[in-house]
C-alpha cells in the first residue's frame, strides 16, 4: 500500500517543482538564465514521463529538449540580443 | 526587494495548487482519478501485438513501435516529410552560404585545448554506439528510429564546439549531408513497397506497409530468425533507415547555424538585393 | 487511502493547468522573440504530457509499461498483460507530435536570425513601428 502512495507522491513533487521552474523561466530578463531554467523544467518533465510508464517518450524527450533546444537557443542568443526589453 | 517578491509569488503558486487539488478531491467535483480499466481500443492493441492466433499481429513485443510503424504507418510517413520540409525551408533561408564557406578559412587555428579534444573523441564514439543500440533494439525494448537519431545528433554539436565549424564542414559538407538524408528516406520508401514487389513478381496481391501475412495476401517478411531471435519484420529496417536520415538531417542544420556572424551576414544579405 | 491517491493525482493535473496558463502569458506579454520561442516550447511539452496522462490507469501495486517481457508469451502472460498495462496509443501519437514541434521550432529559430540581420532588433514593439 505504501508503494502506491510513494509512486503518486513522487509524481506530485515533480510537478510542483516544474511549476516553480516554469515561473522562473518566464519572469527572468537575462535570456541565458531563462534557457537554463527551461532545461531544469525539461528534467522534471522527463522524471514525470518515466513515472507515467512511457519509456519511449522519455527516450525521445531527453535528447531533444535538454540537448538540442538548449544548444540551439544559446547559439541564437549569441547571434542576437542577450537582454530582453529596455536595458537598465 | 525583487527577490522577496519572486519568493512570495512562488510560495503563493505552490499553496494555490495544493488548495485547489484539495478542493477538487474532497468537494464532490472529482476532477480526475485514473480508471481501473483501459479503453477497448487499447485492449485490441495490447492483445494482438505478439499473438499467433490473430492474422493482424505485427509480431513485435513492443506495442508502441508496432503502432508507430505498422498499425499507423502512414502517420509516421507524413511526420518524416514534415521534418524534411522544415529542413528545406531552413536551407532556403540561408542560401549561398554552403558554397562560399571553404573560401573563408584562411588560417584558423581554433578549438579548445588538447585535453578537451581527447575527451570529445572518446565521448563521440560512445554516443554513436548508444544511438545505434537504441535504433537496432527498437522492436524489443524501448527505443526506435527517432530516439536513436536524436541521440546521435548530439555528437556533431560537441564536435563543432570543441573543434571548429570548418573542421565539421571539411569532413561532411552540407550537400553530402542532405544527399545522405535523401538516401535514408528512399530506403524507407523502398521498404514500404517491398512486400508489394515480392508479391507482384509471384502473381499475388499485397498491401503497402505490410509486415506479416494477412488475409487474402499471403506474403510477408519473416518474423523469427532461427528459433529464438525475434526480427521485427519490416520494423527493423524502418528503424535503422529513420536513424540514419534523422542524424544526417541534423548535421546539415547544425553546420549552417554555427557559421560566424560577421561573414554570414554579408553573404546572405547581398543575396537579398 | 483512495482519497490520498486522488489528492496527489489532482495536484499533477492542476499544476499542468497552471503551466499552461503561465506559458501562455509568456507568449502574449513578453516583447522579445526569443522569450516567445522558449514559452512556446514549454506550452507544447505540457500539452503532450497531458495527453499521455489520459492513458494512465490505476493498478495495485503499479501499472506496467506496454512492453511484453517473455518471448514467446503464453495466453496467461497475455491476459495479465492486458489487465495491468498502460494504454499505448497516446504514446504513439505524442511521438509524432514531438517531432513536428521540433521541426516548427527549428524553422522559427532560423527565421529569428534572419529578422535580426535585416531589422537589427528582436523587440516586437520596435519592429511594429518600422513599417511605413
Amino acid at each position: 500500500m505504501s508503494i502506491v502512495i510513494l509512486h503518486y507522491m513522487l509524481m506530485a513533487i515533480a510537478s510542483l517543482l516544474s511549476v516553480v521552474s516554469v515561473y522562473l523561466a518566464i519572469i527572468e530578463r537575462d535570456l541565458v538564465k531563462a534557457v537554463v531554467y527551461s532545461a531544469l523544467q525539461s528534467t522534471f518533465y522527463a522524471l514525470l514521463f518515466y513515472l507515467i510508464m512511457a519509456p519511449d517518450i522519455f527516450l525521445t524527450y531527453v535528447p531533444v529538449s535538454v540537448g538540442l533546444y538548449t544548444a540551439l537557443i544559446l547559439v541564437l542568443i549569441k547571434k542576437t540580443e542577450r537582454f530582453e526589453g529596455e536595458e537598465k | 526587494m525583487n527577490r522577496y517578491i519572486h519568493a512570495m509569488v512562488i510560495l503563493t503558486l505552490i499553496v494555490l495548487t495544493i488548495v485547489l487539488a484539495t478542493a477538487f478531491a474532497l468537494g464532490g467535483i472529482t476532477l480526475y482519478l485514473p480508471p481501473r480499466n483501459v479503453r477497448s481500443l487499447a485492449e485490441i492493441f495490447l492483445n494482438t501485438t505478439f499473438n499467433l492466433e490473430y492474422r493482424i499481429s505485427p509480431m513485435s513485443p513492443e506495442a508502441v513501435t508496432a503502432i508507430v510503424w505498422d498499425y499507423r504507418g502512414l502517420d509516421t510517413l507524413f511526420e518524416t516529410s514534415v521534418m524534411f520540409l522544415a529542413i528545406v525551408g531552413a536551407l532556403t533561408l540561408f542560401r549561398g552560404l554552403s558554397e562560399k564557406l571553404p573560401q573563408e578559412e584562411t588560417e584558423y587555428r581554433g578549438g579548445l585545448s588538447v585535453i578537451v579534444k581527447t575527451i570529445t573523441r572518446i565521448a563521440t564514439v560512445m554516443i554513436i554506439a548508444v544511438g545505434a543500440s537504441l535504433a537496432l533494439h527498437g522492436h524489443l525494448t524501448p527505443g526506435g528510429g527517432f530516439q536513436g537519431g536524436a541521440t546521435i545528433a548530439v555528437a556533431p554539436m560537441l564536435i563543432i564546439i570543441t573543434f571548429s565549424t570548418y573542421f565539421m564542414f571539411r569532413s561532411i559538407p552540407v550537400k553530402k549531408a542532405v544527399l545522405l538524408r535523401s538516401i535514408g528516406l528512399s530506403v524507407i520508401a523502398l521498404t514500404t513497397f517491398l512486400v508489394l514487389i515480392i508479391a507482384l513478381t509471384q502473381n499475388g496481391t499485397a498491401y503497402i506497409f505490410q509486415n506479416q501475412p494477412k488475409i487474402h495476401a499471403d506474403y510477408g517478411i519473416p518474423s523469427y530468425l532461427g528459433d529464438t531471435i525475434v526480427l521485427g519484420g519490416t520494423l527493423l529496417l524502418f528503424n535503422a533507415a529513420e536513424t540514419f536520415a534523422v542524424a544526417f538531417g541534423f548535421i546539415a542544420l547544425l553546420i549552417l547555424i554555427t557559421v560566424p556572424e560577421d561573414y554570414a551576414k554579408t553573404i546572405v544579405l547581398e543575396g537579398e538585393e | 487511502m483512495m482519497e490520498v491517491v486522488q489528492f496527489l493525482f489532482n495536484i499533477v493535473v492542476v499544476s499542468m493547468i497552471m503551466n499552461i496558463a503561465i506559458s501562455l502569458y509568456g507568449v502574449f506579454a513578453r516583447p522579445s522573440l526569443i522569450k516567445k520561442i522558449i514559452a512556446l516550447t514549454i506550452f507544447g511539452d505540457t500539452i503532450n504530457l497531458m495527453v499521455i496522462l489520459i492513458g494512465f490507469r490505476y493498478v495495485e501495486p503499479n501499472p506496467l509499461p506496454p512492453i511484453l517481457t517473455t518471448i514467446p508469451p503464453t495466453s496467461i502472460d497475455i491476459s495479465t498483460f492486458v489487465q495491468k498495462a498502460v494504454d499505448p496509443l497516446p504514446q504513439a501519437l505524442v511521438l509524432t507530435a514531438i517531432v513536428i514541434g521540433l521541426a516548427v521550432t527549428l524553422f522559427l529559430i532560423f527565421l529569428t536570425i534572419q529578422i535580426y540581420r535585416i531589422y537589427r532588433t528582436t523587440n516586437v514593439k520596435k519592429i511594429a513601428k518600422l513599417r511605413g
